[in-house]
């Protein structure tokens, strides 16, 4: 699969050597980490807990803790970039279950899977930022998805649903969310691997 | 299992997807296969590197890095003591 880390300026550091400044405690290190992920970090929050100023705070927690558990990071295990998305999203939907956000769930659900097909798709230009290429490649593979399996691959990735709660919440029995899943993650998946030389 | 089942169950256990009996059967997959089944997993956790990469960045105010960084400094401070 390819690297989908967005393109560096000559001389600037990787994300890796980022990650190891990091662990020898350099809060520079840190600071350019932030400056070249907190958007995509932030943009990760939002969609799950729908709250600015939530956002932002679990934004503060989350290169903190990336900040205190660096020593945990270990490249052999994937890139930084992943760790601390893997990172954010857990964060955001403990907060997310935590304030029983869920309580509303039903009309809430209900207006947001309305636009979710789009949700993905709608983003799809704008900003001349080091990401857009590659984001736009990944939307390419993403929406190039029947809308139900964005939908369900929306729901567990970004709600942190099980598969039963995603039967639930969409009416839809639960053999068909399965199929739903692995067929989108699997063409994603391979949609990515063509995408390698584009990127 | 076989490796290709054991591959689908693989994406949906990085996204959080597998449900009870499922994960165990993952689990005990995962262990048959060993290595390989480490490297796929490996793999598939780009695929949240792409989802998050799919989002359009947001914004945040200087103030909130600002906040960050005291934090760390004081932290690395208290290390230090």
């Amino acid at each position: 699969m390819p690297a989908v880390t967005p393109q560096l300026e000559p001389g600037e550091p990787t994300d890796l050597e980022l990650m190891h400044g990091i662990q020898q405690e350099d809060p520079e290190a840190l600071s350019k980490l932030y400056d070249r992920y907190n958007g995509i970090i932030k943009a990760l929050i939002l969609r799950v807990v729908h709250n600015e100023a939530e956002a932002d705070d679990l934004l503060q927690e989350i290169f903190m803790e990336l900040w205190n558990q660096a020593k945990n990071f270990s490249a052999q295990k994937g890139k930084p970039l992943g760790w601390m998305v893997t990172l954010a999203r857990r964060r955001a939907i403990d907060g997310l279950r935590k304030k029983q956000a869920y309580m509303r769930a039903g009309e809430r659900l209900q207006q947001e899977t309305e636009q979710q097909p789009d949700a993905w798709v709608h983003n799809a230009t704008e900003e001349e930022i080091n990401f857009s290429d590659t984001r736009v490649l990944i939307r390419k593979v993403i929406s190039s998805l029947p809308p139900a399996q964005q939908q369900a691959i929306d729901l567990a990735f970004f709600r942190g649903m099980s598969q039963r709660e995603i039967a639930a919440n969409t009416n839809t029995p639960l053999g068909t969310v399965k199929t739903r899943l692995e067929l989108g993650l699997k063409k994603i998946y391979d949609g990515l691997k063509e995408l390698k030389d584009e990127l | 299992m076989s490796f290709d089942e054991f591959q689908n169950r693989a994406r949906l256990y990085v996204i959080g997807a597998l449900d009870d009996g499922e994960y165990r059967e993952f689990e005990e997959a995962r262990r048959e296969f060993g290595e390989p089944a480490e490297a796929f997993i490996t793999e598939c956790y780009r695929l949240h590197e792409a989802f998050a990469l799919s989002l359009r960045p947001a914004k945040s105010s200087d103030a909130l890095k600002q906040r960050l960084m005291k934090m760390v400094r004081e932290r690395k401070q208290g290390d230090a003591c």
